[in-house]
């Protein structure tokens, strides 16, 4: 640049410098969001370099955090990035039935189940598991705490006809529910039974202002903890609760015999990833206020078979 | 920077709990998507509105309700309808643009055009006949009358830009269904937007946060909006 | 000369026009007097080549107008200009809005040029625009926005907007009808230069004095078409028709 000029050109000068400002600024913030890969060195060695995956998963398990916290080493790792959508159970089965997205992570052992028969899914692995915890006002009007079975303290709930806030809305917290339900004998209905067709945060500030009791998984709860007033009544099996009250997540590739255009590659690479020892570690070592979310599965000395096909199939069973 | 001003307008208690480069990233999206998408519609809505105006042709009723419809149309539906097109299933398949910016920008296109083209309908009937009857005798071939007209109903037109663009950005559903609300591994936005984000923190309950999102969103707005009043005054007062 | 031939015109089935004739030479002024509403406008659009009569033949220098292709129609109706009862201005400057006769006359290549040209540099307005302003007493308002001018100010421009690509011929609906005694003064010799320089110029107007002060030839249209076409003198000393005698008489009223 060179000196002002004094002769009153000076706007025109400064103008112009402020457009090339800019017009690098623009530029650099381009090239910036361009190369948001990152790691090329190490991925140009991998095939998939540059890639990008899509992983369809549950708004809760988003919601934690834990995917941005260890994506980041398996980017670095194969010079990929990971777009992690988050929908909610139904949504992130039916993305991935369409063929929108590579990877599928829910908590659903059912649908998943449902997924794997019609052909959609293949190479399942157990993955992680928390659960759920049932909370509620201090008062506990219903009186359930420290019940160790959740089936008898919803049918209390009911009879009580306390407040209790529902999803409503097929997530995978929400199926975990309507299955206490049904194990319960008990059909929920009336005026204290509220379904909102939320999230979890919603639905926990709903249940706080309502002094209702709801059905949380651990992980929304406890990051939520500071700011509401709801406290557990019902642990889950982290804390010796009863087992039923266990949350266990899969994960599993989009079958590219059905959809061609799947990166099967790269979705086995990053199930191969996330189900080694390292990240395993890494997952059991993240924390959301001060307190362990998610308990590893994938590695272990007697591996359940039972994770790679749906539940109840057997070599002997006429199940396709 | 208005994000500061607007930190500490926010209460005390709410932490700025964003990582650097966060907001400025779905800033950037919101801007970027909404922006092209509201280009791209007043490029195609302004010579629409100037054949309805001022030609006749078949179906050219059909074509009038079609936009009044799309004016009050809900925009989640347009989501799911784009959803359905860009699908890996759908007829658009090909192109890959599931979760994608360029998906949020067909279905904000979709959504700004009823209002700028009814708005700039509008404003383009309301130019005075004498002139356009001016424009046509004094010489002008049929393109020359219309630019005649359009820069008569600048204004107009403007106002159907702004209306279009406020649709755009204020967009929730749709974008969240096409774009995914996805962002990088340390937080910088592939396809959230101000929106989008203020519908994940809403829904984990975080709603100061939400809230503090929601003023960023306003003052967005509000500036464009006062820069492209402030830009057309200037040319009435005669710079 | 434009030359209409026994045109017609009906709105909705209301005959506007009916069976008249008319023609306009270089280097004369035509008016055509008659009361408000009898048809003078739908006369001069049909004069100014932008309005198709629905039966009679319009022709320019023996161009049947409404027989040709639109080219070669745009081609014929450039050569002719008009001035309209109210000035209907562009909202633009003065000297844009004159220039638009100009400008579109041009090819897009060479406009756009002229257009990178005004956008970096600020003089540069075609001598013909300044000239046709001081045909109208107004070239010191180059810069000055239309919506600003007074009416007789925006008439005059009006008619210099008409006048700056030189056509052959020039119409006027009117022009002086809203304007004051000064104004009104301007125009009318703006109008004599006009033929001077060789315009065919055709004038309507409710106002029978300026007829007989600016006409060489009078048309006097009283609703079942032109009853007489004659010189000036002769239509208001000794006209042929009854109802053209009670009109100049102001027996009829209309």
């Amino acid at each position: 640049m060179s000196k002002q000029r004094t002769d009153g050109r000076e706007g025109t000068a400064s103008r112009r410098a402020f457009l090339a400002a800019a017009a690098t600024g623009v530029t650099g913030a381009l090239a910036g969001c361009a190369g948001i890969g990152g790691g090329q060195e190490a991925g140009n060695q991998a095939g998939v370099s540059g890639e990008t995956l899509t992983l369809t998963t549950t708004t809760s398990t988003y919601d934690t955090g834990l995917l941005d916290e260890i994506h980041t080493d398996f980017e670095e790792m194969y010079g990929v990035t990971v777009d992690a959508v988050a929908q909610g159970t139904g949504a992130a089965l039916e993305s991935a039935r369409n063929g929108d997205s590579d990877v599928v992570m829910v908590h659903a052992r059912g649908l998943e189940d449902e997924f794997m028969r019609n052909g959609y899914g293949v190479n399942r692995r157990d993955l992680m598991f928390n659960d759920f915890v049932i909370v509620g006002p201090e008062s506990d009007p219903a009186g359930i705490q420290g019940m160790d079975s959740a089936t008898e303290a919803l049918t209390t709930i009911a009879e009580a006809e306390a407040p209790f806030v529902s999803r409503g809305d097929n997530s995978g917290t929400h199926t975990k529910e309507l299955n206490l339900w049904e194990a319960a004998g008990t059909e929920p209905g009336g005026d204290w039974y509220q379904e909102t067709g939320t999230g979890m945060g919603e639905a926990l500030n709903v249940a706080n202002q309502q002094d209702a009791y709801t059905l949380s998984d651990r992980g929304t709860f406890i990051s939520q903890r500071s700011e509401i007033d709801l406290t557990i009544l019902v642990q889950g099996p982290i804390e010796d609760g009863p087992e039923i009250l266990a949350n266990p997540y899969g994960i599993m590739a989009v079958n590219p015999g059905v959809h061609d255009n799947a990166n099967y590659d790269l979705a086995m690479a990053y199930i191969g990833w996330i189900t080694s020892p390292g990240t395993q570690e890494a997952i059991s070592n993240y924390q959301v206020n001060g307190e362990q979310l998610f308990f590893p599965e994938a590695v272990s000395e007697d591996p359940d078979f039972q994770q790679y096909v749906p539940e109840g199939w057997s070599s002997n069973s006429t199940d396709g | 920077m208005p994000l500061d001003a607007v930190a500490q307008f926010a209460p005390a208690v709410v932490e700025f709990p964003f990582r650097e480069g966060y907001v400025s990233s779905i800033i950037y999206v919101s801007l970027y998507v909404s922006l092209i998408a509201v280009t791209l519609s007043t490029l195609f809505s302004v010579p629409v509105a100037l054949v309805m105006g001022f030609t006749d042709f078949p179906g050219k009723q059909f074509v009038q309700s079609v936009i009044n419809t799309g004016m009050g149309f809900p925009s989640v539906v347009v989501g799911l309808l784009v959803l359905f097109a860009v699908s890996n299933q759908g007829p658009l398949g090909t192109f890959d643009l599931i979760f994608t910016k360029e998906a949020m920008i067909i279905s904000q296109f979709v959504l700004a055009t009823p209002p700028i083209t009814a708005i700039s309908l509008a404003a383009l009937t309301g130019v005075n006949a004498n002139v356009r009857d001016a424009a046509h005798v004094l010489g002008g071939t049929r393109i020359d009358v219309a630019l005649v007209v359009i820069k008569e109903a600048r204004y107009g037109i403007a106002t159907a830009i702004l209306a279009g663009f406020g649709r755009a950005i204020s967009e929730v559903g749709s974008v969240l269904i096409v774009g995914g609300n996805i962002t990088s591994a340390d937080g910088i936005s592939k396809t959230r937007t101000l929106t989008t984000a203020i519908q994940l923190e809403a829904r984990q309950g975080r709603y100061e946060t939400a809230m503090v999102l929601g003023a960023v969103l306003v003052t967005l707005v509000l500036t464009i909006n006062a820069v492209v009043v402030r830009l057309g005054s200037d040319e009435v007062s005669g710079r | 000369m434009i030359d209409l031939s026994r045109v017609s015109k009906a709105y909705d089935e209301e005959p506007v026009v009916e069976d008249v004739s008319l023609s306009v030479e270089p280097g004369e002024v035509v008016a055509i007097i008659g009361p408000s509403g009898v048809g003078k406008t739908t006369l001069l659009r049909m004069l100014s080549l932008s309005l198709e009569p629905d039966a009679g033949t319009v022709e320019l220098d023996g161009d049947a107008v409404w027989d040709a292709d639109e080219e070669r129609r745009l081609a014929l109706r450039r050569r002719v200009g008009m001035v309209f009862q109210e000035a209907s201005l562009f909202d633009a400057t003065v000297a844009r809005n004159v220039e638009y006769g100009l400008r579109v006359r041009r090819g897009w290549d060479d406009r756009l040029r002229d257009g990178l040209r005004s956008v970096l540099s600020s003089n540069g307005t075609p001598d013909a625009v300044e000239e046709a302003l001081d045909v109208v007493g107004l070239d010191d308002k180059l810069r000055q926005e239309a919506d600003s001018l007074s009416g007789g100010e925006a008439q005059r421009v009006s008619f210099a907007r008409a006048l700056a690509y030189e056509p052959e011929f020039l119409l006027l609906d009117e022009p002086t009808s809203d304007l004051d005694p000064r104004n009104t003064g301007l125009i009318e010799e703006a109008i004599s230069e006009a033929r001077d320089r060789g315009l065919g110029v055709v004038v309507a107007t409710h106002d029978m004095h300026q007829a007989e002060r600016i006409a060489d030839r009078v048309g006097v249209l009283l609703g079942d078409g032109v009853t007489e076409i004659g010189p000036t003198e002769t239509i208001f000393e000794h006209p042929t028709d009854e109802r053209t005698r009670k009109f100049i008489s102001g027996e009829l009223v209309y």
